[in-house]
C-alpha cells in the first residue's frame, strides 16, 4: 500500500522538499557565522518545512487521476487520508532530520531551542497543523489550490501577527516552539495545536464522505 | 440483482434524474441515452459514489442509502468510469495490483495470480510490465476492464467504454463484455446505439433524467414501425417538423435518404422501410421531446 502510495503520488511531493532542503543546505554552507546559521536553521525547520507540508497536503488526496476508481472501491476514507498524509509527512520528516544532521556536522548549536525532542516538536507541531489545514481546505472547497491558499494564508497571518497572537491567543500560535521556546505555556500551546490538527483531520474525513463533490 | 425505486438526483439547479424505476437481472443490460441524459449520474449512484436525492436502490439486497450497504455493494463491484484516469507511471500489472489492494485483496500470492488472470483475459499479458503512459486508448480501456474484474465482481458497470476506440477495438471490447456477462450483471452505458444492439437483450433508454423506454432491442426497433421511409430524390427539402433524416447516401445522380418520423406527406417514391434499432431510438426521442 505504502509502495503504491508513493508511486501514485505526484513527483513534486519529493522534488519540492528536496529542492528546498538543498537550497537551505547551500545557504548554511555559504554563511559561516554561527548565529546566522542558527537563524537559518530555525527558519527552515520552523517556517518552511510546515509551509511546504501545508501546500503539499492540499494536493495529497484530490490531485489523483484515478480518484473515481478509488472512490468505487471499499477502501475506508481514513485509510486514504492516512496513506496520503503519512507519505508527505515522512518526506518532510526525512528532510528536517537530514538538515539537522547536516547543521550538527557544521557545529550549529540548536540547544537554545531545547533538547532534541523539543526541537522535533518545534517543527512537527506546526507541520501537522498546516498539513491538516491545507487538506481540510482543499476538501472543503473541492479545490487543491484553495487548500494550498488556506495553508499559505494561515502561515502568513501567523508570521505577520506574532506579537498580537502571543498576547491574545498564544495557544494558537504555530511558531512558539521555534521563536519562543522558553515560554511556560509552550506545551499547552502544542497540545492545543495538535487538538486543532486532529479536529481539522476529522473534518477532512467527514468531507471525504461527500465523494461526488470531487468528481 | 438491482432494484431502483423512485430515484431522483438534483445538483443545485439541475435535475439529473427524475423518478427512475428499474429492475435489472443477470446478463448484459444496456443503458442508452443522449449526452446529458443522466446515464453517468445513474452509474455513479449505482457505484456508491454519488448520493441520490430521493429514492431507494438495492444491489443484491444491499441498501445503498446506508454506509454498510454501500461498502457491501462496492465489495462486489467492478467499475469502469467514463473518464478513465490512471497512473501513467505504473505498469499495467502494477495498476491492476494496486486496485486489487484497494479492493481489499490482501493476500499477495492470491493477488498476483488474479492480476495475471485478468490481464490474460484482456490480452495484455505481453505488455503487463510496460508503463501505462505508453499505451493506446484501447489498451488503457483494457487495463480499465482488468482492474474492474480483479475482484471477480458480480456487478460490472461500464460507462461509455467504447468512446474514442477505433472500430476494431470497439468490436473486441464489445465481445469481451459479452463473454464476461455470464452470471454477472453487466451494465453497459452508452450513447452508441450499435453497441447496445450487438450486446444486450435487455435495455433502458434514459432521456432528460427519466426512463423513456424499458424492453428489448427488438421492442425498441418496433417503436419506429410505420415511421421509416427510404426516399431517393435529386434533393430533399427541409424535412417536416417531427421527422429526422437519419442517413444520406449519395448515388450517381441522386441522394438516397432514410427518414424517421411522423411524415404526413412522404410523396411518391417514398418506400416504407423496416426499422432498425437506431430508427427506434430516434423515434423514441422524437415522441418524448
Amino acid at each position: 500500500m505504502i509502495r503504491y502510495a508513493w508511486k501514485t503520488s505526484r513527483r513534486e511531493l519529493l522534488w519540492f522538499p528536496l529542492a528546498l532542503l538543498f537550497f537551505f543546505v547551500v545557504i548554511v554552507a555559504m554563511l559561516p557565522h554561527p548565529g546566522v546559521r542558527f537563524t537559518i536553521t530555525r527558519g527552515y525547520l520552523g517556517f518552511f518545512v510546515p509551509l511546504l507540508a501545508g501546500i503539499t497536503a492540499a494536493y495529497a488526496v484530490l490531485d489523483d487521476p484515478a480518484l473515481e476508481l478509488r472512490f468505487a472501491t471499499k477502501t475506508r476514507h481514513a485509510q486514504t487520508l492516512l496513506a496520503r498524509l503519512s507519505l508527505l509527512l515522512a518526506v518532510q520528516a526525512a528532510c528536517a532530520i537530514a538538515f539537522q544532521l547536516f547543521v550538527a556536522a557544521l557545529g550549529v548549536d540548536l540547544s537554545p531551542l531545547g533538547g532534541v525532542l523539543d526541537v522535533q516538536r518545534a517543527w512537527l507541531v506546526p507541520t501537522l497543523a498546516l498539513a491538516a489545514a491545507g487538506l481540510a481546505g482543499s476538501l472543503a472547497s473541492a479545490q487543491c489550490v484553495t487548500g494550498a491558499f488556506v495553508a499559505g494564508a494561515v502561515w502568513l497571518v501567523q508570521l505577520l501577527m506574532k506579537s498580537w497572537l502571543l498576547a491574545n491567543g498564544p495557544r494558537l500560535y504555530l511558531f512558539m516552539g521555534i521563536l519562543e521556546p522558553a515560554r511556560a505555556d509552550l506545551r499547552a500551546s502544542q497540545g492545543v495545536l495538535l487538538a486543532a490538527s486532529a479536529s481539522a483531520l476529522f473534518v477532512a474525513w467527514l468531507l471525504l464522505h461527500r465523494q461526488e463533490r470531487y468528481l | 440483482m438491482i432494484e431502483i425505486e423512485g430515484l431522483s438526483k438534483a445538483y443545485r439547479r439541475t435535475r439529473a434524474l427524475s423518478d427512475v424505476h428499474l429492475r435489472v437481472g443477470p446478463g448484459m443490460f444496456g443503458l442508452l441515452g443522449p449526452n446529458g441524459a443522466g446515464k453517468t449520474t445513474l452509474m455513479r449512484i449505482l457505484a456508491g459514489i454519488v448520493h441520490p436525492t430521493h429514492g431507494t436502490i438495492r444491489v443484491a439486497g444491499n441498501d445503498l442509502a446506508t454506509e454498510s450497504g454501500k461498502r457491501a455493494t462496492k465489495a462486489m463491484l467492478g467499475y469502469l468510469p467514463q473518464e478513465l484516469g490512471m497512473y501513467p507511471d505504473l505498469t499495467a500489472a502494477q495498476m491492476v495490483d494496486y486496485m486489487a489492494i484497494l479492493k481489499g485483496i490482501g493476500d499477495a500470492a492470491k493477488r498476483r495470480r488474479r492480476v495475471a488472470e485478468v490481464l490474460e483475459m484482456v490480452a495484455l499479458t505481453a505488455v503487463a510490465d510496460r508503463r501505462i503512459k505508453s499505451f493506446s486508448g484501447g489498451m488503457k480501456r483494457r487495463v480499465g476492464i482488468a482492474q474492474a474484474l480483479v475482484n471477480d465482481p458480480r456487478l460490472l458497470i461500464v460507462d461509455e467504454p467504447t468512446a474514442g476506440l477505433d472500430p476494431e477495438e470497439r468490436i473486441r471490447f464489445r465481445n469481451l463484455l459479452v463473454r464476461l456477462a455470464g452470471d454477472r450483471t453487466v451494465i453497459l452505458s452508452t450513447h452508441i446505439v450499435e453497441d447496445i444492439g450487438q450486446t444486450c437483450r435487455d435495455l433502458a433508454v434514459l432521456g432528460r433524467g427519466s426512463v423513456l423506454f424499458r424492453g428489448s432491442p427488438a421492442e425498441l426497433s418496433r417503436i419506429a414501425e410505420g415511421h421509416v421511409w427510404s426516399v431517393t430524390r435529386p434533393q430533399l427539402d427541409e424535412p417536416e417538423p417531427g421527422t429526422t433524416i437519419v442517413s444520406m447516401l449519395h448515388l450517381a445522380d441522386a441522394v438516397q435518404y432514410r427518414v424517421v418520423g411522423a411524415w404526413n406527406d412522404p410523396g411518391a417514391g417514398a418506400l416504407p422501410t423496416p426499422p432498425s434499432l437506431e430508427d427506434g431510438y430516434v423515434r423514441l426521442m422524437q415522441t418524448s421531446s
